[in-house]
């Protein structure tokens, strides 16, 4: 396979299992065999999704890769998180190898032109590649949830003093989660050319 | 342990884990779970929020210290989202972790009750075999007890009757009715015994010198018990007792410790506070583990069949209860025993 330096085509062949009103991921390769996926702004249209986002928690997009053939998975994170004093959104990329910059969104148009840049996803010397690519929505970051669990078992009346305390930090520590609002699966198989 | 109060037991043992999950349950969740969650709270505390906002337009000069206030409200409220999100997941946790407690609790509670039914049944049918066999030991002795003078006068008759036949001496038929009669004196005895066990009578108490009483003991019965020495170690106190009946208990308690090849046994006063106390320690063979626990049964003795009733100790410790005291076995071993006779509150005049 010879590859050329920055953009080459990318032709999706198929994508199975994906429904009918699932959104299309727009992929790309950039230098280096770095496969980028663009999510679709239909995601943070979704009228649970628009909710989450305004309030005030992060929501964590989290995407997870998955290479059929070498069993290989990587993956990105997205932060969007509204700010309610200032009024903007606060948005940030955490994407393979590389940790994008916060950045201080003022609308949602910007959000939604922000959304649209492509995600390093994996990298790959093959020249295709099947993926099964998972995007999860959570509704709070792992920090928020980490501060919320100290919370209560300090707020809870049992768990400051003594002996008790052991027990519902157990049972908070093992049930404080951030369950996914929605997730979506693509599962696609890519002809680097 | 009847089923009745195993029921019971049961019932008693569910009811105070249910009361513990009760209260674990109120302690964990009923405290701050619903109140935290109260839409009333969180409504306070977004206006309070855009309380904030709205003073700093107010009041630019204190913006700063509004975006603190305005950052801890949202960082609670934050707090307050995640609780709400994870509510069932935590209720359903906690829910599980108290059907687990109970679980353990209600099984803990049965194995007790299992185990101490069966090892009550294990006791009880212990005791039936070992009444039993006492009973059996019991009934031995009174038949030879009995059969032994009766067997011996009856040969004793015929003897007599032999003798009359052939015209014996005088002399030869008198010594025949002497032994009848003292065969028959020998159950004349016996049956004293069990009368002396059965007509146990009250005692009359008297304020007695005990310190004295035990030394005219020692001194009376010096020579009472071949090869045992009766040593008074001193000391006094006065006690109500009944003098005779006393003596009769002192007698007992020798009687088996020379038995028991005691060279010596020695008498100690000792005063716990207002209760008198008697120590009977002897130097003898001790008491075999397998009799301790009943050695003031009636009937329970070392002797051999033939030798004796084993009712002393029986009649000793009743003697002792009735006039409000005791008497117990403080210890024994291979190198001697003790008993201790515990005298009573009893007034007497």
């Amino acid at each position: 396979m010879v590859r050329r330096a920055g953009a080459l085509a990318l032709s999706l062949l198929f994508a199975t299992m994906a429904r009918a009103q699932q959104p299309q991921l727009a992929f790309s390769v950039q230098p280096g065999g770095v496969v980028a996926a663009a999510l679709p702004v239909s995601i943070l249209q979704d009228a649970t999704v628009r909710k989450q986002l305004r309030s005030g928690l992060t929501t964590t997009f989290l995407i997870v890769a998955r290479q059929r053939d070498t069993r290989a998975v990587t993956g990105a994170r997205i932060e969007v998180r509204y700010d309610l004093w200032d009024e903007v959104w606060i948005a940030q990329k955490v994407e393979l190898n590389r940790r994008g910059e916060r950045q201080r969104l003022t609308s949602l148009d910007a959000l939604e032109k922000w959304w649209r840049t492509p995600v390093r996803l994996l990298s790959t010397k093959a020249s295709r590649v099947t993926v099964q690519v998972d995007l999860s929505v959570l509704p709070f970051s792992a920090a928020e949830e980490e501060d919320a669990r100290e919370w209560i078992s300090k707020s809870g009346g049992v768990g400051t003093e003594g002996g008790s305390g052991g027990l519902v930090d157990a049972l908070i520590g093992t049930t404080l989660s951030a369950k996914p609002l929605t997730s979506y699966r693509w599962n696609v198989e890519l002809a680097l050319q | 342990m009847t089923p009745t109060r195993s029921l019971l037991a049961v019932v008693i043992t569910i009811a105070a884990a249910t009361l513990l999950f009760w209260f674990v349950l109120h302690q964990i969740s009923g405290v701050w779970l619903d109140v935290a969650l109260r839409p009333e709270v969180r409504a306070a505390l977004e206006q309070s929020r855009e309380d904030q906002k709205a003073l700093r337009q107010l009041d630019p000069a204190r913006r700063a210290e509004y975006r603190k206030r305005f950052d801890e409200t949202q960082k609670l409220i934050n707090r307050i989202e995640v609780l709400r999100m994870n509510r069932q997941a935590m209720l359903r946790r906690f829910e599980l972790a108290l059907m687990i407690v109970f679980a353990l609790a209600a099984t803990a509670a049965a194995i007790l009750l299992w185990t101490r039914y069966r090892r009550a049944q294990e006791r009880e049918r212990r005791e039936y075999l070992e009444r039993v066999t006492s009973l059996q030991e019991t009934a031995r002795r009174h038949a030879h007890e009995i059969k032994g003078p009766l067997t011996a006068a009856r040969l004793e008759l015929e003897r007599y009757a032999d003798l009359v036949t052939a015209d014996a001496s005088a002399d030869e038929r008198a010594r025949a009715q002497e032994s009848v009669s003292e065969e028959l004196e020998r159950l004349a005895r016996y049956t004293r015994e069990f009368s002396s066990f059965a007509g146990i009578g009250k005692p009359v108490l008297r304020r007695e010198s005990l310190g004295q009483m035990i030394e005219e003991f020692c001194t009376t019965f010096a020579n009472a018990w071949a090869g045992m020495e009766l040593n008074d170690s001193g000391g006094d106190a006065v006690v109500c007792v009944d003098r005779d009946m006393f003596r009769q208990v002192l007698v007992n308690l020798c009687s088996n410790s020379a038995r028991a090849g005691a060279a010596s046994m020695r008498f100690m006063i000792v005063r716990n506070g207002p209760v008198v106390l008697l120590d009977a320690r002897d130097n003898g063979s001790g008491i075999p583990d397998s009799l301790r626990a009943r050695v003031f049964d009636p009937y329970v003795t070392t002797r051999r069949i033939g030798e004796g009733m084993g009712l002393g100790l029986s009649i000793s410790r009743k003697v002792m209860l009735d006039h409000g005291g005791d008497l117990v076995l403080a210890s024994t071993s291979s190198s001697g025993t003790t008993f201790r006779v515990v005298f009573g509150a009893a007034t007497c005049a």
